[in-house]
């Protein structure tokens, strides 16, 4: 009960540092607070840590292939040299 | 273990148990399971077939010999998509796969036997959603559903087959989940995990592909859906989108989904060439590792597909280097099998010449990858039959044989009948020959300039196609034959004996068809995966205790 | 997953602990899948925002942060109080499972009302991406796209939430049963596994969507 409780209020309490952080324009800071409330998630209400050790080598496999397909998956729309077009349609194809 | 089987052990057989329809319908044993998803892919195996054999019937000719521009191109989808997804996607997983894993480890089941029975009719929903849709309105578009040809152009018909392949990631998903959970879960007393069977290995890499590739192929199937149905932007660049992008998140799938349609057969390939060269795997550690390797590296290649597609230069060459890495392993395999029949004592039956086939092949396959994988050659070659031959190689001569190598293998272990051993060779043979002479014109036509999925063609390229198509005849009977003998041996085979083959392995300890519940008791494991020298120690102990003349 | 707390003689396992042991590292593995899944929005998400940074940004401006703060919290609460479910099947308490059980999918559902409110007041301002979408000027394109993923990302987890939800419910109709007991509760926390990934997912999904590029 008492933990459960815990996990609320630090996610109420990261609930409303995120806000502030928000208003104030600090994106990174948003973005540290969301995964902390996954964490709090992860282990306090899922409590990963005291299910089976496969279910860690599971979780952690998942994040793993996340960050590849985040990582190699933008790899290409960041690095990419576009030619301006000079159509001016409103849809132009995605140029930046 | 004798030659015949008792009729009380025919009575336990998983086969004859319960032979109502409902029973098959409702089973939870994996190896029913096994059976229903031989059945259900055979069909497909037809379906998909028939269209390749009308591409070639097509190409016979410069102008196109039968077909419309149009109905040739929903031939191609229909063969690209059926052969993909409903064939050889789930071909030696759900099959062969459903029915050893168990059998393998020792265990009775799979992890979650409902689950099994689940993704079969997921299986069986998505077939015919799929069907349907390439029927009811035709699709264009090729197994690759690239936008916007497949939002703008294909209005609507596209929805029911990409809802159709959606559902069918989850039959994937599922049989992943249960093949991961029941290796690390279900292994007998003593089966350590250097002492798998490499097909089990093997097994596990591609259910890790099953299970972390195949969501993303399914929310890109479903962002293309959403966009089409209520014309909101996301990868259509009428509507602001990136086309580019649907391709990075196809072929996040896609690329590992090409080793969800090899690692399974390099599992089957390991088994085999062990048994008949009656020797241990050479190197067992490096042929498991590299399965896994090959799973891994397999995620960060897929770039490769996307080198004309105008991605920037440094995602190019990012990419062609892992897809070299990813070659590394399985050139380690290919040396590895080369190795273990090196100084075996070789037999050369159906299986083996199956599996001696997938190894000449799919290096043929992986080499002729390097030429792809390489920037420059890959703008000459790529959209060419370079190309389709390159993954023909590897998919068919390398996979489908290794499917019909292991049907052959473990059939007599499936059904409790043996094959016609010299129908069976011959077979091999003729598959072997019309499946070179179906692909090999087709690199020459490639790295001449024949672009693929066109209609026609011009005059110059008549001669190499026509061979290609006269190999496709071939091929098609070859590929008959088996269906055909494989039915009779049903009925008139001889009764298998427990260990035809003489192998290791626990699925060979237990009756020919295996009762219900696999094992008579929990079987305990004592000895590496291919440890000739202890077996042939315990049958000669056997004989000895039956009193049978000594050999 | 296993119905019943005895194991039949086809099951595959040696002990019920192992059986149970199993049936959560499954989930943990089916959940791994679903991060891919969500994995794919994601990628849209970011390539997105940056390289149409000005439209996307003007985007999550429009949407209502009243709303999508109030929901966080009905359901960082919702997850709280299943959790206590999950408690409660330890202790083989089956009416508190269905007491809390009721709770969570009660907030759940009411997180999905206000959803539905909110989807009703963006179709009102024409905000859903097409020929009138209510948003003009240079980026209009950039915040359409920003929408259309608001939409997808929203519809794919109320869809989860919906599974979640009813699955919640079948836990709570076997409680009423009073089938849960201190050796055999893993229903209630493989149903807990859920939930509070979906939970997770809309921790990520509210700052992309309502927070950043807000200021
Ligand atoms: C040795 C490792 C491999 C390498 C380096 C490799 C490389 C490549 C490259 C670079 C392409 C793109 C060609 C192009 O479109 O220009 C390609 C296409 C393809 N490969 Fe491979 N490949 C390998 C193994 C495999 C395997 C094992 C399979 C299947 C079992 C496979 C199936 C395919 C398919 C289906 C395509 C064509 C996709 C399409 O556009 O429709 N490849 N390969
Ligand atoms: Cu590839």
């Amino acid at each position: 009960m008492a933990r459960i409780a815990t996990c609320w209020t630090m996610l109420v309490l990261l609930l409303a540092a995120e806000l502030v952080a928000a208003r104030a324009g600090l994106g990174a800071v948003v973005c540290v607070l969301a995964v902390l409330m996954v964490l709090v998630i992860v282990l306090g209400f899922m409590q990963i840590l005291r299910a089976p050790p496969l279910a860690i080598i599971f979780a952690l496999g998942g994040l793993f292939w996340l960050a590849i397909l985040l990582a190699l998956g933008s790899l290409d729309s960041f690095t990419r040299t576009t030619v301006p077009v000079h159509d001016t349609a409103p849809y132009a194809p995605a140029v930046r | 273990m004798s030659g015949t089987p008792s009729p009380a052990v025919q009575q336990r057989s998983y086969l004859w148990q319960d032979g109502t329809l409902r029973s098959w319908l409702l089973t939870r044993d994996h190896k029913r399971i096994g059976l229903l998803y031989l059945g259900s892919i055979t069909a497909f195996f037809v379906l998909g077939s028939i269209g390749a054999a009308l591409v070639r019937l097509q190409l016979l000719e410069p102008t196109g010999a039968i077909l419309s521009d149009a109905t040739y191109n929903r031939m191609f989808t229909m063969h690209g998509v059926v052969m993909v997804w409903l064939f050889l996607v789930p071909s030696i997983p759900v099959t062969l796969g459903n029915f050893l894993v168990p059998l393998m480890l020792g265990a009775r089941d799979l992890a979650f036997p409902r689950l099994n029975l689940l993704s079969w009719y997921l299986f069986v929903a998505s077939g015919l959603l799929v069907v349907y849709g390439l029927f009811r309105g035709g699709l264009e578009t090729g197994w690759t559903f690239y936008t916007p040809l497949s939002s703008e152009y294909t209005q609507g018909r596209v929805l029911p087959v990409v809802l159709g392949v959606f559902l069918n990631g989850f039959s994937s998903i599922a049989t992943g989940v249960n093949f991961i959970v029941s290796i690390h879960q279900l292994r007998a007393p003593g089966m350590t995990w250097y002492r798998l069977p490499l097909m089990l290995w093997a097994l596990y890499a591609t259910s890790v592909i099953f299970v972390l590739a195949t969501p993303v192929l399914a929310i890109t199937l479903l962002l293309l859906a959403f966009e089409h149905l209520f014309r909101v932007g996301v990868f259509d660049p009428t509507l602001g989108g990136d086309p580019l992008l649907f391709q990075q998140l196809f072929w996040f799938y896609s690329h590992p989904a090409v080793y969800i349609m090899i690692l399974p057969g390099m599992g089957v390939v390991s088994e085999i060439v062990s048994t008949f060269s009656h020797k241990p795997v050479f190197g067992y550690r490096f042929v498991a590792w590299s399965s896994v390797s090959i799973a891994a590296i397999g995620f960060i290649v897929w770039g490769h597909h996307m080198f004309v597609a105008g991605t920037s230069l440094y995602s190019a060459i990012v990419f062609s280097m892992f897809s070299f890495f990813v070659s590394v392993p399985s050139a380690i395999k290919v040396f590895n099998w080369l190795g273990t029949m090196h100084g075996g004592s070789i037999r050369l039956d159906a299986p083996m010449l199956y599996a001696m086939g997938f190894i000449g092949l799919f290096t043929v396959g992986g080499l002729t990858g390097l030429f792809l994988a390489s920037l420059a050659s890959d703008v000459h070659l790529t959209q060419t039959y370079f190309v389709v031959a390159h993954f023909h190689y590897i998919m068919v001569g390398g996979m489908v044989s290794a499917y019909f190598g292991g049907l052959h293998y473990w059939w007599p272990k499936i059904t409790g009948r043996m094959y016609p051993e010299i129908w069976g060779r011959v077979a091999a043979a003729l598959i072997f020959f019309g499946f070179n002479l179906t692909f090999f014109p087709q690199f020459i036509l490639g790295y001449e300039g024949m672009p693929r999925r066109y209609a026609t063609y011009p005059a110059q390229f008549q001669v190499l196609n026509v061979l290609s198509s006269a190999g496709a005849g071939i091929l098609a009977v070859a590929y008959l034959l088996p269906l055909i003998y494989f039915t009779w041996s049903l009925f008139r085979g001889a009764q298998a004996p427990d260990n035809p083959w003489g192998a290791t392995g626990l699925e060979w300890q237990t009756a020919s068809p295996p009762p219900v519940e696999n094992f008579a008791e929990t079987p305990v494991v004592t000895t590496d995966a291919y440890d000739y020298a202890a077996r042939d120690g315990r049958a000669d102990a056997a004989r000895v205790d039956e009193g049978a003349p000594h050999a | 997953m296993p119905d019943s707390p005895v194991l039949d003689h086809h099951s595959p396992y040696e002990t019920p602990l192992h059986r149970d042991e199993s049936a959560i590292a499954g989930m943990w593995l089916f959940l791994a899948s679903e991060a891919l899944l969500f994995g794919g929005l994601f990628l849209v998400c970011l390539i997105y925002s940056h390289t149409r940074s000005a439209g996307w940004a003007e985007g999550v401006r429009h949407t209502n942060l009243v709303i999508g703060g109030v929901n966080t919290m009905i359901l960082i609460t919702s997850g709280a109080v299943y959790t206590m479910a999950v408690e409660a099947g330890k202790r083989g308490d089956n009416r508190r499972v269905v007491r809390a059980g009721l709770g969570a999918a009660a907030l759940g559902v009411a997180f999905l009302v206000l959803k539905g409110v909110e989807w009703a007041l963006e179709f009102r301002e024409h905000l859903f991406p097409g020929p009138d979408f209510a948003l003009h000027g240079p980026d209009a394109g950039a915040a359409e796209l920003f929408y259309s993923f608001y939409f997808l990302a929203t519809f794919l987890h109320g869809m989860h939430m919906v599974v979640g939800i009813g699955l919640i419910l079948w836990i709570c109709r076997k409680a009423r049963h009073g089938i849960f007991g201190p050796a055999w509760n893993t229903p209630v926390d493989i149903v807990g596994l859920y939930w509070s990934f979906v939970d997770l997912v809309w921790m990520l999904l509210f700052p992309l969507l309502y927070l950043l590029g807000r200021a």
